[in-house]
């Protein structure tokens, strides 16, 4: 039985404290300081839910962590693994196996009984280095990061769907999304930087992951290849995958209000403002959800 | 809103067969920029090492892998082939290659010693084979922009020059073990070598070879140096600064800069912004202050792996190849580079005392 879960309409996304948004170098910095006390994370996190976010994207990193553990109530959060460093975002080792070895020298005796298991289960002694194979392994090591209450959906970092976008590797994208499912019963979702190729090649297979989160915004910047191609795959549905745009302010070249309304105008179905596009999260959320009329899921 | 103008290669005039050698991180970027290049067909990869081919499959490229560049070229033939060899193994494989009459793009720096580099320009030179060395920013679009706008004069001549480039990998810029570890009998260097020579490029590019360098280094965690403070002279007499550094805290994502004074204006270029302030109107500039942001410029590459840059690098080799315009990075420029480094490093190995560039 293939067990499907609803994709998210609006998120909040913290990205920009994994260093991966696109927006100024200042911008980041003052986020990052911004959030450094995991009080005022936590805080911002609750008014982002009460504002009307379905959840929370971001890295299952020690900052958000500790702000989830601040809260008495649950915040459902879209894990993107595994947690890279920006530096990886710009240009990652070849390969998956690097990540594997990394993560098996910061694993506990639980997490990697649960690495060999999976691996075990793929046969992945003898698929070294095939992503399909091997990313599953890589995700039980960032399992150990996950909150222990509210986990919504695992979101497959960009520099991993790309490389495998790149690749053509079709059995990457059939076998990620089952096995989040099953693995941690949670929504499968693929971030990527080139939304339109994904969305194409996704279609061609009849892949259907739980989302994508990709950069749409008035600019057409990252709106990979083309913006006009991207645009033309989101009115075809995206496949028949949600789509849930990010980096709705181009950088900051237009207002959250403009880059939103373009982007559910051509048909995204759901939108994941970062810290860094707002100034007051709640309000600009809040308004974000009644203009979707949605309100999150 | 219209789509960012094609870039170089967008309409290639024949289908290419291209190869990589080396399938390191720079090696495995340029084959995922060249499977989305229109018209580019990446055909075979080559790597001693068995976990980097099997890194290659593992992504989905279903090309035939080789250990040794030799086999690669008998087996398959390509058009042109992408060098990105370990540093002490680069030369002799471009050579290789140049020798069987193959284009050739280069990683920087394309040698590990300057004399290697020498000689690779002049066999290709000699043998009318295309080559170039990996300097994807000068197709930063921000960095191509502050080039034109030195080309047509619109600062007037420019009379102080300061240039930055810093990252923050602070305690692990390479691995300490392995093919990629930094041991100055393999590598031409640290953080120049690696990371600002791409800056060193644009410079000297811009405003010419200087005469003179002096500089200074820190080693900080080995036997290559982790930052470097030089001061370049012009043959006007115009003083260039550049300083680099891979060990500077709160630059997670590299970070360029070039500051520019000459008598008919000021210019500050970032990867995030291009700041002008011009006494008259030129190159499409008016008077006055102007400010662009990155994401204002046109964005041509088809497919995003870590940035613009390398796409439109790439897609200009093959254009090149295909028989299109010398592109900005060819073998002749990119040795003026590479005469220059060695330069600041017989400056900062001896002191800082001031050293002639080589002509």
């Amino acid at each position: 039985m293939k067990l499907t879960f609803a994709a998210p309409r609006l998120l909040l996304s913290v990205r920009s404290l994994d260093g991966v948004t696109r927006a100024p170098r200042e911008r980041l910095l003052e986020i990052q300081n911004r959030f450094r006390e995991p009080e005022s994370l936590a805080v911002t996190l609750v008014k982002a839910v009460d504002a009307g976010a379905g959840g929370v994207l971001g890295s299952p990193s020690p900052a958000l962590r500790t702000a989830l553990g601040e809260l008495q109530r649950v915040v459902p959060i879209y894990a993107v693994l595994p947690a890279l460093s920006p530096q990886a975002y710009r240009m990652l080792d070849p390969g998956v196996e690097p990540l594997i070895a990394r993560a098996r020298r910061d694993a506990g005796p639980a997490a990697l009984l649960r690495m060999s298991l999976t691996g075990l289960l793929r046969f992945s002694a003898f698929r070294h280095g095939d992503f399909a194979a091997r990313v599953p392994v890589l995700l039980e090591a960032g399992g150990r990061l996950l909150p222990r209450r509210g986990l919504a959906g695992v979101v497959i970092a960009a520099p991993l769907t790309d490389a495998a976008l790149a690749g053509d590797h079709r059995a990457f994208f059939e076998s990620l999304p089952r096995f989040v499912r099953a693995r941690f019963g949670a929504a499968a979702g693929f971030e990527t930087r080139n939304p339109g190729q994904l969305m194409q090649r996704l279609r061609e297979w009849g892949v259907e992951p739980d989302f994508i989160v990709g950069p749409v915004n008035p600019r057409g910047l990252g709106m990979k290849p083309r913006p006009a191609e991207t645009l033309a795959e989101l009115e075809r549905g995206g496949g028949g995958t949600p789509f849930i745009a990010c980096e709705l302010r181009a950088g900051g070249l237009c207002s959250l209000e403009e880059g939103a309304r373009y982007a559910l105008d051509h048909g995204v179905y759901g939108l994941a403002p970062d810290l860094a596009e707002m100034d007051e999260v709640a309000v600009e959320l809040r308004s974000l959800a009644a203009e979707m009329g949605a309100g999150g899921e | 809103m219209a789509d960012p103008p094609d870039g170089p290669a967008a309409l290639p005039l024949a289908i290419q067969r291209v190869a990589v050698v080396g399938l390191g991180r720079a090696g495995v970027a340029h084959a995922v920029m060249l499977a989305h290049i229109p018209g580019c067909e990446l055909v075979a990869v080559a790597d001693p090492r068995a976990a980097a081919r099997a890194a290659v499959r593992g992504m989905g490229f279903k090309v035939p892998a080789f250990t040794r560049v030799e086999r690669l070229l008998d087996k398959v033939r390509p058009d042109a082939v992408v060098v990105c060899a370990a540093q002490h193994e680069r030369a002799r494989v471009a050579q290789l290659v140049l020798e069987a009459g193959i284009p050739v793009l280069v990683e920087r720096p394309m040698a590990r010693t300057l004399e290697e580099a020498e000689a690779l320009v002049q066999l290709a030179s000699k043998r009318r084979i295309p080559l170039a060395v990996g300097h994807p920013l000068a197709f930063d679009p921000v960095f191509a922009r502050v080039h034109e706008v030195v080309h047509e004069g619109v600062l007037g001549p420019v009379q102080h020059a300061r240039s930055a480039m810093f990252v923050s990998r602070v305690f692990a810029p390479r691995p300490r073990r392995g093919p990629g570890r930094l041991d100055s009998r393999r590598v031409a260097g640290g953080v120049v070598a690696h990371l600002g020579s791409d800056l060193l490029f644009v410079l000297v590019r811009m405003l010419g070879v200087p005469v003179e360098v002096r500089a200074d280094w820190s080693l900080l965690y080995g036997s290559v140096e982790d930052e470097l403070h030089g001061m370049m002279t012009l043959p006007d007499g115009a003083e260039v600064g550049f300083d680099c550094s891979w060990s500077v805290p709160g630059y997670s994502r590299a970070s360029t800069v070039i500051e520019l004074d000459g008598p008919d204006g000021k210019l500050l270029a970032s990867d995030e912004a291009l700041e002008l302030d011009l006494s008259r109107a030129g190159a499409g500039f008016p008077a006055g202050y102007t400010r662009l942001r990155d994401a204002d410029f046109a964005a041509p590459a088809r497919f995003d792996f870590g940035g613009e840059t390398l796409w439109s690098h790439d897609a200009a080799f093959l254009d090149w190849v295909a028989g299109g315009p010398v592109p900005p990075n060819e073998a002749f420029a990119a040795l003026d580079t590479h005469r220059v480094m060695d330069a600041l490093y017989r400056s900062a190995a001896a002191g800082g005392t001031t050293v002639k560039v080589a002509p």
